[in-house]
């Protein structure tokens, strides 16, 4: 290809590639700085110490009965569970309306030494109906 | 019954498929009653799905249980309302829902251009009743919603409380509404590289259907972000969830189609990119509903997870092979006549407005399927929230707002110092001084004050576009300024009108913006207490709770005082359903909403005898605004999409001889 700098055509190409690079190193600096694990209990357990202190994000299901809610302090406790391994889950705050047990959440925090997982946000799948035991 | 849905959806999808073939012969052989007959068979179709959606709808109001998909979805003690909403709450009635809105499209699409673009008509047809026919087979065969229960259940599993909601009537219509009709302009557009007619007579064809969609598909948007706003646990009015990000992308491509039209209908220019960019927008709408409904990625309002995921990728994937191996195959006949002259300009303004909302769509499009490529490349899942998505997009959206101003008053070839002057100058001027204000009285956050000062840029720009537009018509006509107002507008619907929208979008970005300054507290109260949001006081009166015939209510009060002065009671409750099986709460926050800002209060636990309750304050500065600039857009729309007689004229002599070479 024949660029020739002097050309219109060929400022525009500048412009736009400087444009396009910058959204692009954003994208790439946005990746790098706020990218999480999302693991299941299997795979916090399996890595251990190895990811402790380090934030990310743990998906799962609420094991049935395990949701402690103390209302004064906000303090929800409750165990998430992939069926192979489970981790407690603590965490401070507002319990969304769909959290309850057996459904889906995503929390994220970090996974500490005394395995207990220290979340700071609590997602729960919502699903569009009562979804029946069966 | 019943079984006449499931008959008439059958039958659609055999006439669909005679109408492909039939269009496709009597374009191939030049057969004009074929195509005819082709188009005929549209409203057939169209009238089946009608019998369909009606079948449903019967089904849900007369509580016929029979029917899994009412059974599942709505229940007796359901009010009249949801009973109706239910049915797109769930996969199957939505896309019964979708193939029927594309079908009264396809209607009256054919309708309008009866004696026009005959040329086109056949490929429109075609493209039009393969879409509808993939949903026709996906509801007759995949997932039916005239599927017949063995057992007649007594009573069915009733809505969920959390879809029992104003935003759930309209939301998902509009929604649809946007969706779909982004179909007609890729129709069209298809039409165009198939016959090789590649002037912009499809897309001035199909101008009113781009702006009908990208304006329902925006408000959906906002009438969602809305629901979630007051939604507990969706995480506010934009969370950058999957489901969300997936509306959001085609409206991001189609705004950047609606503006590079306009260069190509003035300049003649980017006409592959046009093409390009509304092929992505109606493949983003695909594939919206394919993240939505496959659950492929985890998101807070993950739908009823099926088996449709492979289905959409795969007629994805058909699309974009189809849409692009012609594109190439015409790429030698879509050449620009025009070439772009300078930087400083309108095309190039519009260039670089296109390529930043593509950069947008972009991003967002790699947040939200990053978990995917990260466990394709590297097996493991990676994901980035919103964090990633606030980082990458303020600084775009700043540069987008900008533009905003820049753009519609830029001079078309090379601006001169001069036209830059006369437009730019004053606005300039103005936002710096409210920029330097706003440092003044405190404002110190970067971004924020960079947005805020660009809000009154373009604000300026706009409003002193409108006093010289007044002006000088009052010069010419001597009307009062009223007057000349409204005939202003009325005379150029286009431009003016698109000013508004503009004006609506900077609300938008205000009360966005405004987001930057939210304040929250999470407290325990005793009966009495009181605690301090910024300025405001608010005490914790009392705790009662109550039934209702099909929940219960605890209800706390709480009164808000600011600097002395009483402003009244906010009664944040919980509310637990009584439905069957498993109980469902429902947070039901209370709102203090003003144009400054809203106080916003959730009741998240509290003693059974109200001794005491926790509560989580927050205050959301200018959110307002947000709902305002949507009104705002849409009177903008309206003013744009009414007719324009002057521009006919003008049009019709511009075309008047292709629409003559197409009557032969």
């Amino acid at each position: 290809m024949n660029i020739n700098f002097k050309s219109k055509k060929s400022k525009f190409i500048i412009a736009g590639v400087i444009i396009l690079g910058i959204i692009g190193y954003l994208t790439y600096a946005g990746i790098r700085d706020t990218k999480l694990y999302y693991l299941t209990p299997t795979e916090i357990v399996n890595r251990g110490s190895g990811v402790y202190g380090e934030k990310m994000r743990l998906g799962g299901v609420v094991t049935a009965g395990s949701i402690e809610y103390d209302a004064q302090t906000l303090t929800l406790k409750f165990v998430v569970t992939d069926n192979t391994n489970s981790l407690p889950v603590i965490y401070k705050g507002v319990v969304p309306d769909t959290f309850k047990n057996g459904v889906e959440v995503v929390v994220e925090g970090t996974y500490t030494s005394k395995g207990v997982f220290k979340a700071v946000t609590l997602l729960t799948k919502c699903p569009s109906k009562y979804e029946p035991e069966s | 019954m019943v079984d006449l849905g499931y008959f008439s959806m059958l039958i659609a999808v055999v006439i669909s498929v005679y109408g492909i073939v039939a269009a496709a012969i009597g374009e191939r052989w030049n057969k004009t009653e074929l195509v005819r007959s082709a188009e005929n068979s549209a409203f057939v179709v169209a009238g089946l799905l009608t019998i369909g959606l009606a079948v449903l709808f019967y089904s849900f109001l007369t509580h016929n249980y029979r029917l899994a998909y009412v059974a599942s979805y709505s229940s007796n003690d359901l009010p009249l309302v949801y009973t109706i909403s239910a049915l797109w709450a769930g996969q199957e009635g939505s896309l019964l829902l979708w193939g029927w809105l594309l079908a009264v499209f396809t209607v009256i699409v054919i309708l309008q251009n009866r004696r026009q673009n005959r040329a086109l008509m056949p490929y429109v047809v075609i493209v039009l009743m393969i879409i509808i026919l993939f949903f026709l087979i996906l509801i007759t065969f995949i997932t039916p919603p005239f599927k017949k229960l063995d057992i007649l259940p007594a009573d069915g599993q009733g809505l969920n409380p959390l879809l029992q909601n104003p935003g759930m009537i309209f939301h998902p219509p509009l929604l649809f509404l946007g969706y779909v009709g982004f179909t007609v302009p890729f129709a069209f557009a298809i039409a165009a590289l198939a016959t090789g007619r590649l002037g912009d007579i499809w897309i001035r064809s199909t101008r009113r259907w781009t702006i009908f969609s990208w304006f329902f598909l925006g408000i959906g948007i906002l009438l969602g972000a809305q629901w979630a706003y007051v939604e507990l646990g969706w995480g506010g009015y934009w969370a950058w969830d999957p489901v969300e990000n997936a509306s959001l992308m085609p409206w991001l491509t189609g705004t950047a189609y609606l503006h590079s039209v306009m260069i190509q209908e003035k300049k003649n220019m980017l006409k592959v990119w046009n093409i390009i960019l509304i092929i992505l927008t109606f493949v983003l709408s695909i594939f919206g509903t394919f993240i939505t409904r496959s659950g492929i990625i985890s998101s807070v309002h993950s739908f009823g997870q099926s088996a449709l995921g492979p289905f959409f990728l795969i007629f994805i994937g058909v699309i974009l092979v189809t849409a692009f191996g012609l594109l190439v195959h015409r790429l030698p006949f879509l050449k620009s006549t025009n070439e772009l002259d300078s930087i400083v300009s309108r095309e190039s303004s519009f260039l670089f407005n296109n390529l930043i909302l593509i950069g947008v769509a972009f991003s967002v499009f790699l947040g939200t399927v990053f978990p995917i490529i990260s466990e394709a490349v590297r097996g493991v899942k990676i994901t980035v929230g919103a964090p990633f998505f606030n980082q990458v997009n303020v600084p775009i959206g700043l540069a987008l707002l900008f533009l905003t101003g820049l753009c519609p008053l830029i001079a078309w070839g090379k601006a001169s110092g001069r036209n830059l002057r006369i437009n730019f100058l004053s606005p300039f001027i103005i936002a710096l001084a409210g920029g330097v204000v706003l440092f003044a009285v405190g404002i110190r956050k970067v971004y924020p004050l960079i947005a805020f000062t660009l809000c009154i840029f373009v604000l300026s720009t706009i409003v002193l576009e409108y006093l010289r537009g007044v002006n000088a018509r009052r010069k010419m006509t001597s009307e009062n300024y009223l007057t000349a107002f409204t005939r202003l507008i009325w005379r150029n619907k286009r431009r003016y009108g698109g000013y508004i929208v503009h004006i609506g979008m900077v609300l938008i970005f205000l009360g966005i913006a405004g987001s930057a300054f939210n304040a929250e507290k999470e407290v325990n109260m005793s009966r009495g207490e009181s605690v301090r949001l910024r300025d405001y006081k608010i005490t914790y009166e009392k705790l009662v709770s109550y039934p209702t015939k099909s929940k219960d209510v605890v209800s706390a009060t709480l009164s808000i005082s600011r600097g002395g002065k009483r402003l009244g009671f906010l009664s944040p409750s919980i509310e637990t359903y009584k439905g069957q099986g498993e109980t469902q709460t429902g947070t039901e926050v209370a709102i203090r909403s003003s144009l400054k800002e809203d106080l916003y209060i959730i009741l998240a636990g509290y003693k059974p005898d109200g001794v005491s309750a926790s509560f989580k304050l927050i205050i959301n500065p200018l959110v307002n605004w947000i709902w305002i600039g949507g009104f705002v857009l849409a009177l903008g729309t309206i003013v744009v999409m009414l007719p324009d007689r002057r521009e006919k004229r003008r049009l019709l002599i511009k075309y008047s001889r292709e629409v003559f070479s197409d009557e032969i």
